[in-house]
């Protein structure tokens, strides 16, 4: 197997890293940028909670090699806060308390991020099915469609 | 999380080079598209490969063409989100987007591809469902030039299609459906992010109260998705009465090879083929009507 140096731009910073092609993109997060807050859990897709945007739409990074994304630019959830600033969405999570274990919170926001783009002032449905590819097993769903649409109104009124 | 085996990776610029790499490497080489199936699937043992030849940037891949009368083509690489968001597809292709809009997560439609989706040959694929009663043809490529093939004739059994080792599939082509023709998409399925126990489209064209030419596909009920041709045939040049519905569905049931896992019963599939495929009649029919 070939090992090279590969560029990747993650959170809008420059990293080269030595890489394999089996190197999945949570893999270069997690354990070669030290990025640990993207989640492995289920490996097979079914769970969302390894969601990152690459280009600016929700992809699995479970199941996207590293190889793959070189030339892409891949935001993970430690890219959303301006130092100790959080983004409107982490505040909202915290404030409407949908966040138990935690687990599944980065790729329910990163999901949430790229639809509030897509949409800015969604209804509790359009959130519930644009979040339907994320799983919390604690199954707080109820904060969390809080949690988006608070954030939703604090970003249409010029919030970050 | 378990590591992916190790693997070499090539990046195609064209088909031709892509074909040619697989023909050296033989068996050993795998196309990669999305990789929402396949790269899960090398994770917990269940697929091999010593090479992963992905094909995203093989120019012209991406793209959906309406071409007016004759229909509408889209390329391997055309993601499950971009079809869905198809002006052209949601108006003239209704139930492919339907079976797309279906699939609860963003993610997977913004990775996943229709043609990887086909290449599985899952036979409870809803996108492949639309895509039996819409008459898809498919583009295949090879290093000796290219093959069309209908869907029905890709999709052998269960997990099998009749892609050799070296082939790719290039190209989608959904003819137009004729004036007349009314379409629907069903499916039943426990919540929506789990995969479904029955699937149907169905694709009906109707002249002066006459079907004149009709495709009904069932999804999750034998090893592959399949045409319920006898039931198709039986209404064919028929008045599309309550009772001509009635009997199609109850054939239709009959042509089920159905069976028993964590889903559903055989028995359960075999009803529920046939009362979904009445309702999906009758919603198609009122399109026509409409
Ligand atoms: C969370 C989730 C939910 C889903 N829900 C649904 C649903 O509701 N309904 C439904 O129908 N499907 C559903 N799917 C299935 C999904 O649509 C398919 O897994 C996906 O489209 C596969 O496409 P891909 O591009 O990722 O394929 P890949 O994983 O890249 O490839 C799959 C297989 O096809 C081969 N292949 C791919 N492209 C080509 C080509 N051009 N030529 C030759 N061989 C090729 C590969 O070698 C591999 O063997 C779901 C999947 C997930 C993960």
């Amino acid at each position: 197997m070939k090992k090279e140096i590969a560029s990747f731009k993650v959170n809008d910073r420059a990293h080269e890293v030595l890489i394999t092609p089996n190197m999945t993109l949570s893999e270069l997060l997690r354990e070669h940028l030290g990025l640990t807050g993207t989640k492995n859990a289920c490996g097979a897709g079914e769970c969302g909670s390894c969601t990152v945007l690459v280009d600016g739409k929700p992809i699995l990074s479970c199941s996207t090699l590293a190889i793959a994304v070189q030339d892409k630019e891949i935001l993970c959830i430690e890219g959303l806060s301006r130092g100790p600033e959080l983004h409107s969405l982490q505040e909202a999570f915290i404030d409407a308390g949908a966040i138990q274990c935690g687990f599944c919170t980065p790729g329910m926001i990163m999901t949430a991020k790229a639809m509030l783009e897509g949409n800015p002032n969604p209804t509790r449905d359009q959130v519930k099915e644009g979040l339907g590819g994320n799983i919390c097993r604690c199954t707080g769903y109820v904060k969390i469609i809080d949690a988006v649409m608070g954030a939703a109104d604090t970003l249409s009124k010029g919030g970050k | 999380m378990r590591v992916l085996k190790p693997f070499d990776y090539f990046e195609p610029g064209t088909v031709k080079e892509a074909a040619q790499f697989l023909t050296t490497h033989g068996g050993k080489a795998q196309v990669l598209a999305g990789g929402i199936d396949l790269i899960p699937r090398m994770r917990i043992g269940k697929k091999e490969a010593d090479y992963l030849v992905n094909i995203r940037k093989i120019p012209g891949l991406e793209t959906i063409e309406a071409s007016g009368a004759n229909g509408l083509k889209f390329g391997a690489m055309a993601t499950l989100h971009s079809l869905e968001a198809s002006k052209a597809i949601q108006d003239d292709y209704p139930i492919l987007y339907k079976a797309i809009h279906q699939i609860s997560s963003v993610q997977a439609k913004n990775m996943g591809t229709a043609v990887g989706n086909i290449c599985v040959a899952t036979p409870a694929s809803d996108v492949a469902t639309a895509l039996f009663a819409l008459g898809a043809e498919l583009t295949i490529e090879g290093v000796d030039g290219e093959r069309k093939e209908s869907i029905q004739k890709f999709c052998v059994d269960y997990g099998r299609t009749s892609l050799k080792e070296n082939e790719i599939v290039t190209e989608v082509f959904l003819p137009r459906p004729p004036a007349g023709t009314g379409s629907a998409f069903m499916n039943l399925i426990r919540t929506h992010a789990d995969i479904a126990k029955v699937s149907i489209a169905v694709a009906i064209t109707v002249r002066d109260g006459v079907c004149e030419k009709v495709r009904i596909a069932v999804g999750a009920a034998a090893p592959t998705v399949f045409r319920a041709i006898k039931t198709e045939a039986a209404l064919k040049g028929q008045k599309v009465t309550h009772e001509a519905i009635n009997e199609a569905a109850e054939t239709a049931a009959g042509e089920t090879k159905p069976i028993t896992d964590l889903r559903s019963t055989a028995e359960y599939r075999r009803e529920m083929t046939g009362v979904l495929a009445r309702r999906a009649m009758e919603k198609a029919l009122q399109q026509v009507k409409a």
